[in-house]
């Protein structure tokens, strides 16, 4: 999986490629938010655009790093979910859970 | 008639392997790019579930992967040499108490991506959990969708 982190303002995006899978992709992105929740980046949206598919594992750690990010007065929201990561967060009425949204500029404004 | 076997040690890493084999002969017999990731993503839940649960996680124990070209399609039969598991006792992942759970969606992810599954124990053999995929004609739908 590629990580690539942007910051604009107060919000941290993360730009996400590949796919988000049990011991690869999963791995990363825990690290990842890990790592910016501890550097004090409390505002992430985490960009699933080139995310081509993620598997229970996957779905698992999104719902992680939010846990983790509200523990620590945080927030994560996700941009972009198309095809069959778009199908999975429905199936899973994870879209219920995280604030998703398809516009970037929309989303900066929305933390 | 078998097309392929895999037979893998019950590590997760094994998981991408299992997938990918899926999602290709799926591809080969002629399903659209979409079902056949379905397909591998609900052979690579199975694969997991087969590690975690079944074997767990014992190296020892193998996780024996077996493809069909049946007439309908594919079936993908996953064995590990677990004591077996009840699949109805598992709780419902989108229910309000289980969303936030990190684990757990392996078999909806199954249900909902395979059109059979199909499950059966035998004390000497293991678990073996069953996938059909149909194989159907390519229908555009008003939503632009080819299923």
């Amino acid at each position: 999986m590629k990580v690539a982190v942007r910051n604009i303002g107060p919000v941290t995006v993360v730009d996400l490629g590949g796919k988000i899978t049990i011991g690869e992709g999963d791995v990363q992105l825990r690290q990842t938010v890990l790592d910016l929740l501890e550097g004090g980046n409390k505002n992430i949206l985490l960009n699933l655009e080139s995310v081509s598919y993620m598997d229970s594992a996957g779905i698992g750690e999104l719902v992680a790093c939010y846990k983790r990010a509200k523990e620590k007065a945080g927030v994560v929201k996700l941009l972009n979910p198309k095809g069959k990561v778009y199908d999975l967060l429905s199936l899973t009425k994870l879209e219920e859970v995280f604030d998703t949204f398809n516009d970037e500029k929309e989303a900066l404004v929305s933390f | 008639m078998t097309c392929a076997r895999l037979t893998v040690p019950s590590e997760a890493r094994w998981a991408d392997l299992v997938h990918a084999a899926a999602e290709k002969m799926a591809l080969t017999v002629g399903f659209t790019e979409d079902a056949a990731l379905d397909l591998g993503l609900a052979t690579r839940e199975a694969a997991i579930n087969a590690c975690r649960h079944g074997n767990r996680f014992d190296t020892a124990k193998s996780v024996r992967v077996d493809l069909f070209r049946i007439p309908e399609g594919l079936r993908v039969d996953v064995r590990d040499y677990g004591t077996g598991f009840d699949p109805m006792a598992a709780p419902d992942p989108t229910d309000a108490g289980h969303r936030m759970n990190t684990t757990g969606r392996g078999l909806l992810i199954m249900r909902a991506f395979v059109d059979e599954l199909h499950f059966g124990y035998d004390p000497h053999e293991g678990m073996t959990v069953t996938l059909i995929k149909k194989l159907s004609p390519r229908v555009e739908t008003g939503e632009g969708r080819v299923h």
